[in-house]
């Protein structure tokens, strides 16, 4: 297969920065990482991440808990998904279980079935409570 | 280009099945098959039955390997099992503790 790649970045830098699960792969066990991830292919078990996590058109995910920063979803998650940034449910993805993001964002398309945990403070004329106990929460389910 | 690759700071424990090539840079523990090559990276570490097509390997690995074609040790790999592939080759500098069977 030709392939042509940037001379800049060495095969060191590309490793350090990239893991990928391709299309064709299938994992059953425990992923772990500081890095991020892109899974292509089948996953099933937990998967911990400090990275961000994609979770690319065509792929499956059954997890009985995912956790990572910023989660991309464009194929398919059936467990809970705990993440400390952004949560994109692209077009075309689709979720069964609870989710609980930083922030969360559904687009047109993407089909969602759980709990949508979204934690943020709310200021304190709003709360009532001291700082960093104030929390809102959304729920939705379709 | 791979289409698995296990990162550098990436562990999976468990079992990797694939039909095209893998990458490891990081840390796999279980069980590795891939239909086409296996590469284990320098500073990988590899505890796991290894079955592919063919394995390079500059890395650690603890386990024992088949490969369909061939298996090749290079300088810095340091393999700890059994060797089953009908070409093998240990680079100077390899270290490897185990045995080898070429009769496939």
């Amino acid at each position: 297969m030709a392939q042509t790649r940037t001379p800049t970045r060495s095969q060191g830098a590309r490793d350090a920065s990239e893991a990928r699960i391709g299309s064709g792969a299938r994992v059953r066990g425990r992923i772990q990482g500081d890095g991020d991830l892109v899974i292509e292919g089948h996953v099933e078990g937990s998967v911990t991440l400090r990275g961000d996590l994609t979770i690319a058109e065509g792929a499956t995910v059954e997890s009985e808990s995912v956790t990572a920063h910023a989660v991309l979803i464009a194929g398919a998650l059936e467990g809970n998904l705990v993440a400390s940034g952004l949560v994109r449910l692209a077009s075309g993805a689709r979720v069964r279980g609870d989710v609980q993001g930083n922030a969360v964002a559904i687009d047109d398309g993407a089909h969602f079935s759980g709990r949508l945990d979204c934690e943020f403070e709310l200021p304190p004329e709003l709360g009532g409570a001291s700082q960093g106990e104030a929390r809102g929460r959304a729920s939705v389910r379709r | 280009m791979a289409s698995t690759v296990i990162g550098a700071g990436i562990t999976i424990e468990g079992e990797i099945a694939t039909d095209e090539d893998v990458v490891v840079a990081g840390t796999v523990r279980g069980k590795l098959s891939a239909k086409e090559g296996v590469t284990i990276e320098h500073g990988a570490t590899v505890e796991a039955d290894v079955a592919g097509g063919s394995l390079t390997v500059a890395g650690t690995l603890t386990g024992n390997v088949t490969a369909n074609e061939r298996v090749d040790l290079q300088p810095g790999a340091r393999v700890i099992g059994n060797v089953k592939a009908a070409r093998v080759t240990i680079a100077d500098g390899a270290q490897f503790k185990g045995n080898v069977d070429m009769d496939v």
